[in-house]
């Protein structure tokens, strides 16, 4: 579904990325896993329209999308729920699900609140409450709720669990595969490496800018090859 | 009964105020520029509605005839003066804003002469209403009805449409904003559109009041907005309100109790070296 080729990204004269080729799935879990500074945010920020696609291209569903503005990503089918989230603090949790779906006429919007809350109780819960009061779990949820909004085919997901309570961790995990099983496909991008192995149909490591390592889940679970490749030892 | 009665006159400034400084405090919480020249589309908004009045007879007529040109210039300095210097750090446009302030006070001297025009038949000042000892003309009244009227459609917009909401978002995170589709520039329009025509409206109830429009009658409260949004913390719109309510009431008091002292527009910058030097975030603003 998504496809980048060459890619390379950065900021002015400073490369991110150098050079990296991935596929992403409908209907799977795709880690993006690495070390800090390996450039896995600045890929999801690229990819989302925010960073500059230096060399190659971003193909999604067969068209080449390297150079649209970021909400016409969205228009076509691309979400994000960034690193730090990003909520809007001063607005209400149902104000921030508003705004996930400008894009789509209003009564539609509607719906996919629905079923917003329908995936996260504690979203519906708390609908009326400034969403920066929200604990950071919900803050979180609140984010993939968001991006859900604009309903999106790729859900793009920068740190799930930063900074999360273990219990909340699970809730959000949970979710993904839920909307996996809708046939959605997820990219994530994630510290907790054990975490993420466990929900990944397929793994891409990054170090330095450079894809280091590349397999299935099943097969990443249990090859230490995967390990090395972080240490930067392959 | 005479302290209600300057409490009264002070919240009815306040109300006058506060549809200035709201399009202030609304245009530095989008682009973080200290919107001066909002100064000269106050002025040309009484201008606008003057003529009008004079040319119809109706005073009623003023207030549409000051909003559209108000809401036409604002936008319209934004396109031609903030816009090509965005990047630029805000210092830039502060200085930009204040030069063009003074070119169009003379431009309006140029066009409309130096000493001021006044409304050839101010039935609104001259008509007064008493009610418990307490004597407010019409102008006043409508200081207060425009303020709370136009102050409560916005708060409408902002919380109950769709494109109010998408606004906030965006004085919140522009990029993220953007990111789900609300057109970034559309929403600053929208803010000069609102701004302006606030203080074009505010512009005419201050010329009725004062019965003369001249050149300069909107540096003053434009400075005193200045001093307000700072008062209520920058681009805090409850902060904001309070803010031009206290001043206008510390003021009403303070032409009685000061006189002596000082002048009345030296109050309000008084009250704001004061404040911050207590509150440095502003009244309402939150401690960094």
């Amino acid at each position: 579904m998504l496809e980048l080729q060459g890619f390379a990204c950065g900021y002015g004269l400073v490369r991110a990325v150098e050079t990296l080729d991935l596929k992403v799935e409908a209907g799977r879990i795709t880690a993006l896993l690495g070390p800090n500074g390996a450039g896995k945010t600045s890929t999801m920020m690229a990819i989302a329209g925010h960073v500059q696609v230096q060399a190659g291209r971003i193909m999604f569903k067969g068209e080449d999308m390297t150079g649209l503005p970021p909400a016409e990503r969205t228009r076509r089918g691309i979400a994000i729920a960034p690193e730090g989230r990003r909520i809007f603090p001063d607005l209400t949790v149902a104000e921030n699900l508003l705004v996930g779906g400008y894009t789509l006429p209003l009564i539609e919007a509607r719906r996919i609140e629905q079923s917003v809350f329908e995936l996260f109780p504690r979203l519906a819960e708390r609908r009326r409450q400034a969403a920066g009061l929200l604990s950071g779990g919900e803050q979180q949820m609140l984010a993939i709720g968001r991006a859900l909004m604009a309903k999106p085919k790729l859900l793009l997901v920068d740190e799930l669990s930063l900074g999360l309570m273990p219990a909340m961790v699970e809730q959000c995990f949970e979710a993904l595969l839920a909307l996996k099983r809708q046939g959605l496909g997820v990219l994530l991008v994630e510290q907790n490496t054990h975490r993420a192995l466990r929900v990944a149909d397929r793994v891409a490591v990054l170090v330095s800018g450079r894809l280091a390592y590349e397999a299935d889940g099943e097969q990443a679970r249990k090859d230490p090859a995967m390990v090395d490749s972080f240490l930067g030892l392959r | 009964m005479y302290l209600l009665e300057l409490l009264l006159v002070g919240l009815v400034w306040g109300c006058t105020y506060a549809m200035m400084a709201l399009g202030l405090t609304l245009v530095y919480g989008l682009l973080r520029i200290l919107h001066v020249a909002q100064a000269t589309v106050f002025t040309l908004g009484a201008y606008v509605g003057l003529l009008v009045a004079n040319h119809t007879g109706s005073l009623a007529l003023a207030f549409p005839a000051a909003a559209l040109s108000a809401a036409a210039l604002g936008p319209l300095i934004y396109r031609l003066v903030y816009q090509p210097m965005l990047d630029k750090p805000p210092y830039v446009a502060l200085v930009a804003s204040i030069g063009l302030l003074i070119a169009m006070e003379d431009g309006f001297r140029l066009l409309f002469g130096p000493y001021g025009l006044s409304f050839t038949r101010n039935t609104w000042f001259t008509t007064t209403y008493s009610w418990a000892g307490l004597s407010l003309n019409v102008v006043q009244i409508s200081m207060v009805i425009a303020a709370v009227g136009l102050l409560s459609a916005f708060a409408w917009f902002a919380t109950r449409t769709r494109a109010g909401v998408a606004w906030r978002a965006t004085v919140s995170d522009p990029a993220m904003a953007e990111s789900f589709g609300v057109g970034v520039s559309g929403v600053r329009y929208q803010s000069f559109f609102i701004a302006s025509a606030l203080a074009g409206v505010a512009g005419v109830l201050v010329g009725l009041l004062n019965n003369l429009v001249e050149p300069g009658m909107g540096a003053m409260i434009g400075y005193k907005g200045l001093a307000i949004i700072v008062l209520g913390g920058l681009g805090n719109v409850p902060g904001t309100l309070v803010a031009s309510l206290l001043l206008g009431v510390i003021e009403s008091f303070g032409t009685v109790y000061l006189d002596k002292l000082l002048d009345r527009d030296a109050i309000a910058f008084l009250v704001l070296i004061v404040i911050l030097m207590i509150r440095p975030q502003g009244l309402l603003g939150k401690a960094h």
